[in-house]
């Protein structure tokens, strides 16, 4: 069979990102070189994924098929309406950065090989949207951060270091888990596939799997999810490492490797592990959806997180811890509407699913600024620390302008998009309350949430930006390139906010392709290539003999 | 680490074994498409084999008498070799990537393969081109150059 | 039987493991993370069922093969797990030269976090030569 263009259009994201790694690579010896490879593969990136977005929305879900192994046996790539979401809100802010970072690393940070790393980066979070394959997942997650690792032990001072080796032993742990859960799934369901997962477990009994060691194992690899997300109880590496990361990495870190758990979370448990069923005999919920069992999980959570991240953010000493403990409080902000789907059914789902998605967009672009604003700041004036800021204001307008909109559209004022995030966020609990499903809570730390964010926005406003202008303040170096960097990251806030509808639409159909677990599987279609395999028979025969054809076919991995 | 010389017999036992583990590395490079081998254990063993030559007669004879080249004041050897051996890596990533992009340009999806049999060679008789060999060739670059990198910096250190 | 012993092996493999991370010395923590990453291999292996035949299929040959996936699976996860203990190893040394000791809880110069982790752009400049070849080498394999 072979492929067309249209279809090829899939994997360009990913091959763009790879080819610009290699590329950045092998000219490290000319920084100037370098340099601008990077930006153009930056760009190239953003186009790449704007050609797929408008491909997914003329003809639907693509799905691409790796070496032209059919599914389930070999990789496959889903490019469906949430996946590209997700892509879509990672090349806004993967461009700001490099755009930025092209700027901002200065030739001995190049010879770290900054620019490979960072698309490596990006070819590992292009991997972790569209694969649709769990251990695939895996191999992606490893991608995105190794060189994250690097990243934050890039400046090598003592603090940079513990951060570093805490990051490290963490994901590294996480990352045992992981396979522990992925292995475990793969002996109790039989496949990898995530489409082919629904569909078994779906029909849990047809497939002789036991629902009880699935509901298990998935509560496992929720833990690395989590962690990944960087949500109450796992979120202690969260503000050690943006500190210590470069400026432009922190906000990718913050802006788009958080949302890959976020996204995570979304695909395995709204699109695969809801076919399932809670067995009898389990504490609670039996009968009900595996997805109905998970949502007080990520409620608890989630409400941890807010209050947590929303109370330390409001007393820190420097920018970049701030904005650290914010990104806590702001992944408890989109894991909320989504602990209020996993309770409902119908419209209520998909509406919760979309505040998520909403949310998650302006966290991405407003986290993503703001660490670029930091990075600039430090760039001019040397310093980030509250104590040695103030004043900015007349110094550094547009920069200052820039952390204002950033921190407005945390706040959520209209127009920016922030503001439909939360009304989102608070139209779910409230529809949820007036559901009878147990809203209030939800409703309660959404307010409180939102009232901490509004102090902790001004606070930092207050202590660095306003009031007299400080001796560094005063000396310090304007940085122009920055400067234009993150004003045009501002206006790209504001215009997400200003002609909101699309991407409200966007984020809607992302939401309908998360919760439409028959969609997903016919759309991958795991079935036809199976059943050939199997060719009729008795199941358990048959199914055997696939495993051990599939086994085969696995090599090629 | 001239302080101590190694025995006569590590080094005679180093002679014997290097060309063998060499030769083993590539004969498992070649058929890792379809038999237990490939890059990436191709990789490693050849990389021990560096190793081994590195810890028993030292960088300096690895660099004077393998790679014939000249050694520069001490200190600076090695991170010359650093610097050489970068766009083995490199190379390597671009091998195996360009392997997966010639599928695409023949209109099939990234990474298909493809079996070719030439039959009727002398001496084998039947001989067996496979596409993974590529992609095999590229992780085998990645393997050697980055831990050959790794090895260089320990070593400095 | 086999099952069992595995089974046991697994047990002690992931409280060694962990009782290793959970030490003070740094190049404790990573064996014990590298044990941890090792155990999550063989109980990947062990998840493709212990038939105790090969995992190659030969032309023509019976059904009679061990699941051969898993352990395409642990190849990958051995190479991951290698470069990932490769950098952690380059990190505990850069530790070492940064604190000058590999004891977490033990800080010989706590001033020192203030003079050198702080933002001045001198403390920068001036800063430790970066490790890096090394570290971006690790990343790769």
């Amino acid at each position: 069979m072979t492929t067309t263009a249209a279809q090829q259009v899939v994997i360009a994201p990913m091959l763009v990102a790879l080819v610009v790694a290699i590329a950045t690579l092998l000219s490290r010896r000319s920084k100037r070189t370098q340099r601008a490879l990077s930006l153009v593969g930056g760009g190239a990136y953003a186009s790449a994924v704007v050609l797929l977005a408008r491909r997914v929305r003329a003809d639907g879900a693509a799905v691409y098929q790796l070496s032209d192994w059919p599914a389930p046996f070999g990789i496959t790539l889903v490019a469906d309406e949430l996946a590209v979401f997700m892509l879509g809100l990672t090349a806004i802010v993967a461009f700001a950065a490099v755009a930025f970072a092209v700027f901002y690393v200065d030739s001995v940070g190049q010879r770290v090989s900054f620019h490979p790393l960072y698309h490596f980066m990006l070819v590992g979070v292009t991997g972790s949207f569209l694969t649709g394959d769990i251990f695939n997942l895996f191999v992606w997650f490893e991608v995105m951060l190794m060189p994250s690792y690097v990243f934050v032990a890039f400046y090598g001072r003592r603090q940079e270091t513990m951060a570093a080796l805490r990051y490290v032993v963490l994901n590294l742990v996480g990352s045992a888990v992981m396979l522990v859960a992925i292995g475990g799934l793969y002996a109790t369901t039989g496949t990898l596939n995530m489409a082919d997962m629904a569909r078994r477990l779906a029909n849990a009994g047809a497939y002789g799997i036991d629902p009880g060691p699935v509901l298990g194992l998935a509560g496992l690899l929720f833990v690395v999810f989590a962690l990944k997300a960087g949500i109450v109880p796992f979120q202690f590496w969260v503000p050690g490492a943006y500190r210590a990361a470069p400026a432009p990495v922190a906000a990718v870190l913050a802006g788009v490797m958080k949302k890959v758990g976020i996204y995570a979370i979304i695909r395995l448990y709204f699109t695969v592990f809801a076919a399932a069923t809670v067995p009898p005999g389990a504490p609670l919920l039996t009968g009900e959806s595996f997805l109905a069992f998970f949502g007080p999980v990520l409620l608890v959570m989630a409400a941890a997180s807010i209050v947590l991240g929303g109370v330390a953010a409001v007393n820190q000493p420097d920018l970049d811890s701030v904005l650290g403990y914010s990104s806590i409080g702001q992944a408890g902000f989109i894991i909320l509407p989504l602990a209020l789907a996993a309770g409902a059914e119908g419209p209520l789902r998909v509406l919760g699913v979309t505040a998520a998605l909403v949310y998650a967009l302006n966290h991405a672009v407003a986290k993503g600024l703001l660490f670029l604003v930091s990075g600039a700041v430090y760039d001019g004036v040397g310093s980030i620390k509250f104590e040695d800021l103030g004043g900015l204001t007349g110094r550094a307008p547009f920069l200052s302008g820039a952390f204002l909109l950033g921190g407005l559209a945390l706040v959520g004022i209209p127009p920016l998009s922030g503001f439909f995030g939360k009304l989102l966020v608070f139209d779910t609990a409230g529809q949820s309350l007036t559901a009878g499903l147990g809203g209030g809570p939800a409703l309660a730390v959404a307010l409180g949430g939102a009232v901490l964010t509004i102090v902790y926005v001004s606070r930092t406003w207050n202590r660095g930006f306003w009031g007299e202008t400080s001796k560094a303040v005063d000396t310090a170096r304007n940085p122009r390139a920055l400067v234009v960097v993150v004003t045009g990251l501002a206006l790209v806030l504001v215009a997400i906010g200003v002609g909101f509808d699309p991407v409200y639409r966007a984020a809607q159909a992302g939401a309908a392709a998360a919760v439409d677990t028959g969609g997903y599987v016919d759309l991958v279609d795991p079935t036809t290539a199976s059943e050939a395999l199997a060719d009729g028979g008795n199941e358990s025969a048959g199914s055997e003999t696939a495993e051990t054809v599939r086994g085969l076919l696995g090599v090629g991995r | 680490m001239t302080e101590r010389e190694p025995t006569v017999i590590a080094r005679t036992i180093t002679r014997v074994v290097v060309p063998l583990i060499l030769v083993t590395a590539i004969a498992l490079l070649l058929q890792g498409h379809n038999q237990p081998g490939g890059g990436f254990i191709a990789g490693v063993l050849t990389v021990t084999a560096f190793a081994l030559t590195y810890i028993i007669y030292g960088l300096d004879y690895i660099r004077t008498e393998l790679l014939d080249q000249q050694v520069p004041a001490t200190g600076a050897v090695e991170s010359t070799l650093v610097r050489d051996l970068g766009p083995v890596f490199g190379v390597g990533l671009l091998i195996a990537a360009a392997g997966g992009l010639v599928a695409i340009g023949l209109g099939f999806p990234f990474l298909t393969q493809a079996v070719l049999f030439i039959e009727h060679v002398p001496l084998y008789e039947e001989l067996e081109l496979a596409g993974a060999l590529v992609f095999d060739l590229g992780v085998y670059l990645v393997v050697v150059g980055a831990l050959l990198t790794i090895l260089a910096v320990v070593g400095l250190e | 039987m086999t099952q069992v012993v595995l089974a046991v092996v697994l047990g002690l493999l992931f409280a060694v493991g962990t009782f290793l991370i959970l030490r003070r010395d740094v190049v404790r923590v990573v064996w014990g993370v590298a044990i941890i990453g090792q155990a999550a291999n063989l109980y990947l292996v062990t998840m493709g069922g212990l038939s105790g035949a090969a995992p190659v299929l030969a032309h023509g040959a019976s059904a009679d093969v061990t699941d051969p996936l898993v352990q395409a699976l642990v190849l990958t996860a051995i190479v991951i797990g290698f470069g990932t203990t490769a950098f952690a190893l380059v990190l505990t040394f850069r530790v070492y030269q940064t604190r000058g000791t590999i004891d977490l809880s033990d800080d010989p110069d706590p001033e020192g976090v203030v003079a050198d982790g702080g933002a001045e752009p001198e403390g920068d400049a001036g800063g430790a030569p970066a490790p890096p070849e090394g570290a971006d080498g690790g990343d790769s394999a």
